[in-house]
């Protein structure tokens, strides 16, 4: 009998510290079997176990062309994050997943893609930008427009600085005005004046954006200035869940269902959802 | 009835209270429900029958935001006065921030009871009313009804207080057994605290989950855990408003243990019973160097 | 459908025989607290068929209050876990109203939508469900206006009806009631259409429009609506209407560690609580009453119709009867389906 909440084991492999209260685990399935079989589609999230505190739930941060692991990444906010950024690599946590909807990254084979992130809404877009960089050839131009509140809160520092060296890539990283350092070199400003800035095209473009939802709103209202209509522009939301899958009753925003219907989400369909998110 | 709706009408009308919160009929037959004006016109609707068994003083929590919108007058029975004071105590807000009501009550209805218009037997009664010897309030900004005399014998005697006193003379075993079984019935609704208007905790320690204080499963360790817990916090304040076990929907006797609570805090504190004055402080709360300590063994 | 006939004592030799069997019979049965739930029955004296309604639905015969899913072991780094594989004895829900066995179907749809939760779905392969028409409905009762009736087989897998000679007519309506009976063929007797049964239960209309109730919810200039802080004003959030209610399918997942090992457990969850929707950053999309009011009552009449074709409501009239404040959701339908145009 196939117990739906019963999570597969994975052992982490390795830990990145990019922030105080950020961290990002690459995890393997203990199950070899697993290890080799286990697909995912880049958007997708998972729900971890810290056993003995509960579950949460965190996009898969890897790209889906990468086989044999997957990576999360979390802030350390509440009882389960506490008790998973105390664990050591080595130490063994619980997966259930994969769940939800997926990016429709073939539907954007052949455009020009800009992706908009804040602070620690990058994970589920790192993935996405992984995935499509791994088939670079298959799309046009590719930007990024990335900001934290602080140089201390940009996650994936080591990433951030290779997409910048990258010649097939146009990277913007900004901080929040107050957040930069006297090294800092990138821009200062919120993201979504930085966005404006940046001044992408809507030609033939599909705008990916991830953020708080203040910033999701301002830079849908840039966007819109640039010329982006809702259909070009795409998000990944989050809500609290709890069984992933639909039938806990939690994470509903009227009658869609973040964790089934999400939570990737086009403009116009998160246009049209009540506010009850 | 007729002059608390025009006194009701009035306030609104001169702008001295911005909500009235008082009792209208129910959708069901016998049954009444908290109902809130904010124009003269809707003062119609306010009545007080003894149906009238909510404990509206739940309103004027935080948990609610009417306190917020201006000043508060109230449709008060003599029990929800005590509630009242007990607030003040607790400093949830001033007197003068509210207008009481005061009615004057013969008894309000069992749980069960359908009232059809007939003056209530005791047995029709809920069994707060039994023990109340506060039928006329002493406490209002405005009274109606006629005056009523208390039956109430001693304190901490008679109605409720004869089941307190049977299970305390039950041995060890058997008041485990009595409150375990009792206990296992809870389905954590958590009812119990939602109209208890002295369960108003911003966060209530069952959804603390750092570490997890109460255990949210309706199992037996975890009813155990909260049926006590909120016996433990309500003691020496508990104004015996009986809300709690009348929306218990596994009856669990609260009435029991909480004026279990309540005895003990007499017998405890030189007679204090919690809601009577709003000049002293609840015992668990305060400390005073002459302090009984013979029940430190 | 089938129709067969239990005698006066049909009923007694019914329960008898299940007991012996070892299959567990669940009814309506008055506990020691004196209220009606569902709970094992070993002797038709037990049952209580007069009530109207047990207190609570007898959706924790496929959906318990609280379960475990699974058990762990911390050991080192490595942590060993047990999925719980409960012993789910045949069962035969006997005894359920109408209304009750209609919301099964409801609940079904959610514990099968896309993924296959077997924590239910072999509960309910165990599970036979013989309902019992209503002859007696109180104020709270509204079946009907929901499209559903006192004397309806949605849900059943065998509606018994009460014969004016104190036995039942039984509807036989679904392959697992004609295996049941046949496995009983002696105490399930010929049964007639002319036997005269018990006039069933008058359960009077509302008036009101499903239909009209759920084009009025669709409407998005609704969802902000004065309407829903009228209704919600004095509801105190205690869940109590979301613990009785038969379709309520809400539940938490949490874990409870005892040292070094534990459990995951499944408890029932309310929409009504505070803390049910808040995010670990503070964040609440539904902080106040009026709000959470809206989603329990857009569920029963807008999201389970949308996402599972079925019912939300089935007019058991639970809420109504434990709200300790008189929140009437028939009140609210009424409200709603004559603003609807």
């Amino acid at each position: 009998m196939h117990n739906l909440y019963v999570p597969h084991l994975m052992t982490i492999e390795d830990i990145t510290v990019e922030t105080p209260d950020v961290k990002t685990f690459q995890l393997v399935f203990k199950d070899e079997k697993m290890r080799d079989s286990f697909e995912f589609k880049t958007g997708q999230f998972g729900e971890y176990s810290a056993f003995g505190h509960g579950e949460s739930t965190f996009c898969i941060a890897s790209a889906d062309t990468r086989k044999g692991y997957i990576q999360c990444t979390f802030r350390k906010v509440g009882k389960v994050t506490e008790a998973l950024s105390r664990l050591e690599i080595g130490d063994t946590i619980g997966f259930r997943g994969p769940y939800g909807n997926t990016f429709p990254v073939d539907q954007w084979k052949g455009k020009n893609l800009i992706f908009v992130a804040g602070g620690i809404a990058l994970p589920p877009l790192r993935s996405v930008i992984w995935t499509v960089l791994d088939q670079r050839e298959d799309f046009g131009d590719i930007t990024i427009v990335y900001g934290a509140r602080s140089v201390a809160d940009l996650v994936y520092k080591e990433e951030l600085k290779h997409w910048e060296e990258r010649k097939d890539v146009k990277m913007v990283t900004t901080v929040d005005p107050g957040g930069e350092t006297p090294e800092w070199k990138g821009k200062v400003g919120f993201v979504p004046t930085v966005l404006e800035e940046t001044n992408p095209s809507s030609e033939n473009t599909i705008a990916i954006v991830c953020g708080p939802p203040i910033m999701i709103k301002f830079s849908l209202q840039s966007l819109e200035k640039l010329g982006f209509t809702e259909d070009q522009v795409i998000s990944t939301l989050e809500n609290r869940m709890k069984c992933g899958l639909g039938k806990c009753g939690r994470c509903n925003v009227g009658n869609i269902y973040v964790c089934k219907d999400g939570p990737v989400f086009t403009a116009a369909e998160i246009a049209a959802m009540p506010n009850d998110f | 009835m007729e002059s608390l709706r025009s006194k009701a009408k009035e306030l609104l009308q001169s702008g001295d209270v911005t909500t009235i919160i008082g009792y209208a009929a129910g959708t069901k037959k016998g049954k009444t429900k908290p109902y809130f004006a904010y124009t003269p016109e809707e003062c119609e609707k306010l009545i007080f029958t003894p149906a009238c068994v909510n404990n509206l003083v739940i309103y004027l929590t935080r948990k609610f935001d009417f306190m917020k919108k201006g000043k508060v007058a109230i449709v008060a029975k003599g029990c929800d006065i005590k509630t009242i004071n007990v607030l003040i105590q607790e400093n949830q807000f001033k007197r003068e921030d509210i207008l009481i009501l005061g009615v004057t009550c013969d008894g309000v209805v069992d749980k069960e009871v359908v009232y059809d218009g007939n003056t209530l037997s005791d047995d029709e009664k809920s069994i707060k009313c039994i023990t109340c010897d506060v039928n006329t309030p002493t406490d209002f900004d405005h009274l109606f009804g006629e005056g009523v005399e208390s039956n109430a014998l001693e304190p901490m005697t008679g109605g409720i207080y004869d089941e307190v006193d049977r299970v305390r003379g039950l041995s060890q075993s058997e008041k485990w057994n009595y409150w375990m079984e009792h206990f296992d019935r809870c389905i954590k609704c958590y009812a119990c605290k939602k109209v208890c208007p002295l369960c108003y905790c911003d966060v209530c320690i069952t959804e603390k989950n750092r570490p997890q204080w109460i255990e949210t499963s309706a199992h037996s360790r975890g009813n155990y855990a909260w049926n006590i817990k909120r016996a433990m916090d309500l003691s020496g304040r508990c104004t015996f408003c009986g809300e709690c076990d009348r929306s218990c929907p596994a009856e669990i006797p609260l009435n029991v243990i909480n004026q279990e609570m309540s005895k003990l805090n007499y017998e405890a504190f030189e007679g204090y019973r919690a809601g009577y004055q709003t000049e002293e402080i609840p015992p668990f709360v305060s400390f005073k160097e002459d302090d009984k300590e013979d029940f430190i063994r | 459908m089938t129709l067969k006939l239990l005698k006066e004592d049909g009923l007694k030799k019914l329960v008898e025989a299940m007991n012996a069997a070892d299959t567990r019979v669940v009814g309506p049965k008055k506990n020691e607290a004196g209220m009606v739930i569902y709970d094992e029955v070993s002797q038709v004296s037990q049952l209580d068929l007069d009530e109207i309604i047990g207190r609570y639905s007898p959706k924790d015969a496929f959906f318990p209050q609280h379960e475990t899913v699974m058990r762990y072991k911390l050991d080192g780094t490595n942590v060993h876990v047990e999925p719980e594989k409960p012993t789910i004895k045949e069962t035969v829900l006997l005894g359920v109203r109408p209304c009750d066995a209609a919301a099964v179907i409801s609940l079904n749809s959610v514990f099968t939508w896309d993924y296959i939760d077997n924590l239910f779905t072999e509960r309910k392969k165990k599970v036979t469900i013989i309902s019992v028409a209503c002859n007696n409905a109180d104020e709270s009762c509204f079946c009907t206006s929901v499209g559903y009736a006192p004397d309806g087989t949605e849900g059943s897998d065998i509606l018994l009806k009460k014969t004016k000679e104190g036995g039942y007519l039984a509807e036989v309506v679904t392959e697992e009631g004609e295996a049941l009976v046949a496995r009983y063929s002696d105490i399930f007797l010929e049964g007639n259409e002319a036997t005269e049964i018990e006039p069933i239960a008058e359960v009077a209309d509302l008036g009101v429009s499903i239909d009209k109730i759920k084009a009025w919810l669709d409407d998005p200039k609704n969802f902000e609506h004065k309407v829903w802080d009228d209704l919600a004003a004095k509801c105190v959030g205690c869940g109590g209407c979301t613990f009785v209610c038969p379709t309520c399918h809400c539940f938490d997942l949490v874990d409870e560690p005892y040292g070094d090992q534990g459990k995951r457990v499944k408890n029932w969850d309310g929409c009504q609580f505070d803390h049910f929707t808040l995010h670990a950053s503070g964040h609440n999309p539904r902080e106040h009453q009026s709000q959470r009011w809206r989603n329990r009552f857009s569920c029963k009449f807008k999201i389970y119709p949308d996402r599972f074709e079925k019912k939300g409501c089935v007019g058991c009239g639970r809420c109504i009867r434990v709200c300790p404040v008189n929140v009437d959701i028939t009140e609210a339908m009424t409200e709603i389906s004559e603003m609807s145009v």
